[in-house]
């Protein structure tokens, strides 16, 4: 009586974080799991974690080397998403380890990745899977003694401003971002073989990674804008990282910050670091730029239901409906380059797709002369946004025997011969039957 | 954390060196980003009250208290004293609800009725005589003396205040530490806090004196907790749990404002002094303002409490030494300020500060100040170094300064530190001069062009050169006091115009930077890719306030055509172009069939009709009749049926053009096959015996 009891309260506890957990229905994160080096991040880096509290996300704070830590249960996923705020960790607790958090990467969670000077083989290592290499070197960091940020205290011009951001609204809101975004900490490269990795935020042209108390004995391994300061993937699964060299970006220390560059008139009472690092959260937690793709339909022009197949030359008309999600609602997504294939090995047909400015995508085309099993494809790729990879297959079919022109005009001197002669046939045959 | 006790000179000459690396830390005293950030944190949310519970509206008002903030709005006043009275007049307060309750009472003095305290009173005497946990003792002596603080009442004491001491001492370690109860084995340095703070509590509220020796052991017990003290590298000295129960782990903020509140309360009630030392103490307040500011409403209150203890207690009062600015500039001329405020940032008593020495951070030992007293300028209560003399270059610097008390009385009061290793970085405008780039013939070295470069406008160069010669670029640097300059960083960065870079350190003798490219060592690195190589030249370093990264023009190079299997650099590419629509396909229909234009058909259909119209009017011309037809009824029927059924069957094929399929057709043709079969049969026979009639005949 006890167990079952006890079962049940376990059950409607459980209940509503199932409901909450993420869904396609529902694409935005719902339970992160931050892990930490130390608590003190906790109040250290509260106006972020309050922001996404605010958002209505379930923070898990816990220590990176708890040992109860982990990530599934019963094979369920406990959270959405997850927050590496543990740089100098050189293993975790519990059941959670390097392939533990790849997978969790591979079944289409988020990752966030933040590193400081002291970033740990681990921590570094996770981010080389996700495409990013950190320098080597753990005494660098980025100095840039171009465009760093007026201090009184700090000389080493180790604090750093950029604002080289990517051009993507849907990564980093529609709002410009004005102040220069103030960064602190260690180099990154983008893997040069993997497509998927972009850089975000850059550096300036005259940064170099090094370590700032000795001098430079041989070139910087990395320099200039080939440091990356953020970086993001969007898997193939959408799943969503954000990896960066500087803990202290998201610390409530440089949010509140004002913001001088060196050589810039410009004073800004506020550093771009909330307002980049809120959104970005934003995107990576899927609260932007999630596509949905609804009412695939296709019909021959002036009918309106789908055939079984099409003969090849006919006028057909395709329509697709594509959705962005806002966070809280599906909203129409208007955009001018989607396109459909019309598919057999390769495209015959690709098409721009018209919209109505209110989800609805359409064309209309004529069906190739080629027979054989076809796809209306939609294969949309855009900069910050759930890839849509849609495909439904169609067969195409010659004309029938009967479908060919019956009445050829150039035929006719073959049929008035043929005719004439029929005729004079039936004539001669009375003279020749009936002639005295 | 704690660095070893080697031995002797050795551990000194360790300690000097590494302080350098303590010094990193400034530690700044609590300032106006602290009550901006306090405002934001402690905001009133229910209808005028801090906060649901008066715990936390408590930490609300002594923040704003502590720090100055005239914030008391009569709304929140009366909300929030309205709980309170509600909380001292309920039965079912527990004594942890009475406690907050008075200790919010004592920040708003609010108007709460003598008699609710008299069986307030009298419910906490007896919770302090049923207590069987430290917290139960803590809460109800804690409210007990804010009570008596509160209506000033002379005769509130406990009734067995040594019997109550003896309780609370006996939930103590021998390590200093405290156990929440005494069936609770595990042992918290937090507990201690608690502990030292109720133990205050019983000896300002004891009737009489309490036992002396009891008072000298629980002072023992606090040196043994200070031995238990962790240390971090920038000499911030902070308590933290044994145990870390990572369930409710309150983490070394809470833990080490816990000791300190406990502490420093117990050293205000105790007679004689408590011999603390003073560098720790120091380093507890190190430990506070090193957090910044906390975005968390109970670190900042722990860490601004706290910092209020130590501002104001009776063991080591800590002063910090700091300096608004550490970046001073040569051309600007920037003073060196140095500030000397107690943690909460007022103004310390009267002191001189002194630069014991300065030294440059590269170059060990070599001092170039040496005991200077800074001015005070008593109107900004800064003290000044106005002009840095005149040896002092750019570069990195040490400086070394000391807090000297010119009261002797006031330092027993006040702890400074003794010296305080600050870096310095003095910044100034770096001459360029001489900067030419050239191109040299391989061989014997001689100029073939040589361009004069303006560094610090704007350059345009344009050479070309070949894989036999040479690139040679060179500068100089030199500090405002023309001493030879080393930046950190002096980088020369060709581009080609594949985006491919390529980067070169400039090295350097003395003032003089040069570098030569040899192209013919080059060929390889530069992946043989001849063409246009935009140069830009970095020269950069953290206290050379000209700075730059300036393009100087390109350079044209024709190298030789790659061999078969040279390695091709990967070519940066560009994320945009990744994304965007493709080109639009659209299928290349087959082209119909060629015909004749319709009026030729039309013509030659006219033509097909001529042999037949030929033909009838030859019939005509030759006299064609039909007198054979069989005249008798039944031939003549045949006959018709016979003639009528040719005619179906031309008719069947015309319709087989028109409309019929061919099976249609066949059978109909079959059908009317036998017909004509049977009828024609009939009509030849007919036929051939009229025929044969007329020959016999």
């Amino acid at each position: 009586m006890a167990k079952v009891s006890i079962f049940k309260a376990v059950i409607t506890l459980l209940l509503p974080l199932v409901c909450l957990s993420f869904s396609p229905e529902e694409p935005t994160d719902r339970r992160i799991l931050v892990l930490v080096d130390d608590f003190s991040l906790k109040s250290s880096h509260s106006i972020f974690f309050n922001s996404l509290r605010s958002r209505g996300f379930l923070l898990d704070i816990k220590l990176a080397e708890d040992p109860a830590l982990s990530l599934q249960r019963y094979g369920q996923y406990l959270y959405d998403a997850l927050v590496l705020f543990s740089p100098s960790t050189d293993r975790f607790g519990g059941s959670l380890d390097l392939a533990a958090v790849l997978d969790f990467v591979d079944s289409g969670h988020d990752l966030i990745i933040a590193v400081d000077a002291s970033a740990s083989d681990l921590i570094k290592n996770i981010a080389t899977e996700c495409g990013v290499d950190f320098d080597e070197d753990p005494s660098t960091v980025v100095v840039d003694h171009g465009s760093y940020a007026v201090s009184e205290s700090d000389g080493d011009h180790t604090l750093i401003v950029s604002n080289d951001f990517i051009r993507s609204d849907v990564m980093l809101g529609e709002t410009e971002i004005q102040a220069p975004v103030l960064f602190e900490g260690i180099a990154h490269s983008l893997n040069a073989e993997n497509s998927l990795v972009l850089k975000v935020l850059s550096a300036s042209p005259s940064a170099y990674s090094a370590d700032p108390s000795s001098k430079l004995s041989s070139p910087p391994t990395l320099i200039g804008s080939a440091i990356s300061l953020v970086s993001v993937v969007q898997a193939r699964n959408n799943a969503r990282i954000m990896v960066t060299g500087s803990l202290a970006m998201f610390s409530n220390r440089l949010f509140r910050s004002g913001v001088q560059k060196a050589g810039s008139p410009n004073k800004y009472p506020k550093s771009g670091n909330e307002q980049f690092v809120t959104e970005l959260s934003k995107w990576v937690f899927h609260e932007r730029g999630h596509l949905k793709a609804v009412n695939v339909t296709h019909h021959k022009v002036g009918e309106t239901d789908e055939p079984l197949s099409y003969r090849i030359n006919d006028d057909l008309d395709f329509s697709v409906e594509i959705y962005e999600w806002s966070g809280k609602s599906w909203e129409p997504y208007v955009a001018n380059d989607v396109q459909v294939q019309f598919y057999m090995m390769s495209p015959y047909v690709l098409k721009s797709l018209s919209t109505d400015q209110k989800g609805l995508y359409h064309a209309s085309f004529k069906v190739p002369d080629v027979y054989g099993v076809f796809q209306f494809k939609v294969e949309y790729h855009k900069l910050g946004y759930t890839s849509i990879s849609l495909s439904k297959q169609i067969p195409v079919r010659p004309f029938r025997h009967n479908e060919y022109e019956r009445f050829i005009t150039t035929a006719f001197p073959y049929y008035g011969a043929s005719f004439t002669t029929m005729a004079g046939f039936f004539i001669f045959s009375f003279v020749y039957l009936y002639q005295k | 954390m704690g660095r070893g006790n080697l031995g002797g000179g050795f551990a000194l000459l360790i300690l000097v060196v590494s302080s350098i690396y303590q010094a990193a830390a400034i530690f700044h005293p609590i300032s106006d980003s602290h009550r901006s950030a306090a405002l934001d944190l402690f905001t009133p949310v229910h209808h005028g009250s801090f906060s649901s519970s008066l715990e936390e509206a408590y930490e609300a008002l002594r923040t704003f208290e502590i720090l100055g903030i005239i914030e008391n709005k009569p709304d929140v006043g009366a909300a929030t004293c309205h709980t309170v009275s509600e909380t001292f007049r309920s039965t079912s307060s527990t004594s942890k609800d009475l406690y907050h309750a008075s200790k919010v009472n004592s920040i708003l003095k609010c108007d709460v009725d003598s008699k609710v305290f008299e069986g307030v009173v009298s419910r906490l005497q007896a919770a302090v005589s049923d207590a069987g946990s430290l917290l139960d003792f803590y809460y109800s002596i804690g409210s007990l003396v804010l009570i008596k603080d509160r209506t000033s009442k002379e005769d509130l004491h406990l009734v067995d205040a040594e019997g109550v001491f003896h309780s609370i001492k006996a939930l103590s370690q021998s390590d200093g530490r405290w156990r929440y109860s005494s069936n609770n084995p595990e042992s918290s340095t937090s507990a201690a806090g608690f502990a030292l703070e109720a133990l205050a509590g019983v000896v300002s509220l004891a009737s009489s004196e309490i036992d002396q020796s009891m008072i000298g052991t629980t002072k023992s017990d606090i040196l043994k907790l200070f031995d238990s003290i962790e240390k971090y590298d920038d000499g911030a000295f902070y308590f933290d749990e044994k145990v870390v129960d990572a369930s409710d782990h309150q983490g070394p903020l809470s833990t080490t404002s816990s000791v300190v509140r406990g502490v420093m309360a117990f050293a205000a009630v105790a007679s004689g002094s408590l011999n603390l030392p003073g560098d720790k103490i120091l380093g507890l307040a190190k430990f506070f303002l090193g957090i910044g500011i906390p975005g968390d409403a109970k670190d900042f209150f722990n860490q601004v409490n706290s910092l209020a203890c130590l501002e104001s207690n009776r063991v080591s009062v800590p002063l910090i030494l700091s300096l608004p600015a550490t970046v001073l500039s040569l051309t600007k001329k920037t003073p060196l300020e140095v500030r000397v405020n107690t943690v909460l940032g007022s103004n310390a008593p009267p002191l001189s500060v002194n630069l014991v020495r300065a030294s440059n951070s590269g170059s060990k030992g070599a001092s170039i100040i040496e005991n200077q007293e800074l001015k005070f300028d008593p109107e900004n209560a800064v003290y000044i170094l106005d002009v840095l003399p005149k040896g002092v270059d750019v570069g990195k610097y040490v400086f070394v300064f000391e807090v000297v008390l010119h009261d002797s009385e006031l330092k027993k009061v006040y702890v400074t530190g003794g010296q305080t290793q600050v870096p310095i970085f003095v910044t100034g405008v770096i001459k360029i001069d001489n900067a030419e780039v050239a191109v040299l013939d391989s061989d014997l070295g001689n100029i073939e062009i040589q361009k004069k470069l303006d560094l610090a406008g704007e350059n345009a160069v344009s050479l070309s050169a070949n894989h036999l010669e040479k690139l040679r670029l060179s500068f100089q640097l030199t500090t405002p006091l023309g001493h030879a300059f080393k930046p950190h960083q002096a980088i020369l960065k060709l581009i080609h115009e594949t985006k491919v870079e390529h980067i070169f350190m400039v090295g350097s003798s003395g003032k003089q930077f040069e570098i030569v490219l040899d192209f013919l060592g080059l060929i390889e690195k530069f992946f043989y890719f001849s063409g246009k190589y935009d140069m830009q030249l970095i020269v950069g370093d953290a206290v050379m306030e000209n700075s730059f990264l300036q393009a100087l023009g390109n350079v044209e190079l024709d190298l030789p055509e790659p061999p078969e299997k040279a390695p091709r650099p990967p070519l940066p590419v560009d994320p945009y172009s990744r994304y965007g629509p493709k080109a639009e396909i659209s299928h290349i229909f087959r082209s119909p069939e060629k015909r004749p234009a319709k009026e030729l058909s039309l013509a030659f259909l006219g033509l097909t009709f001529l042999p037949f119209i030929g033909f009838l009017v030859g019939l005509l011309r030759l006299g064609a009749n039909l007198k054979n037809f069989p005249t008798s009824a039944v031939p003549a029927t045949f006959a018709i049926l016979f003639q009528l059924g040719i005619a179906a069957v031309l008719l069947l094929y015309a319709l087989f053009w028109l409309k019929l399929d061919l099976f249609t057709t066949l059978r109909t043709l079959g059908f009317l096959g036998a017909f004509l079969m049977f009828v024609g049969h009939r009509t030849l026979s007919h036929l051939a015996a009229t025929s044969a009639k007329l020959k016999s005949a």
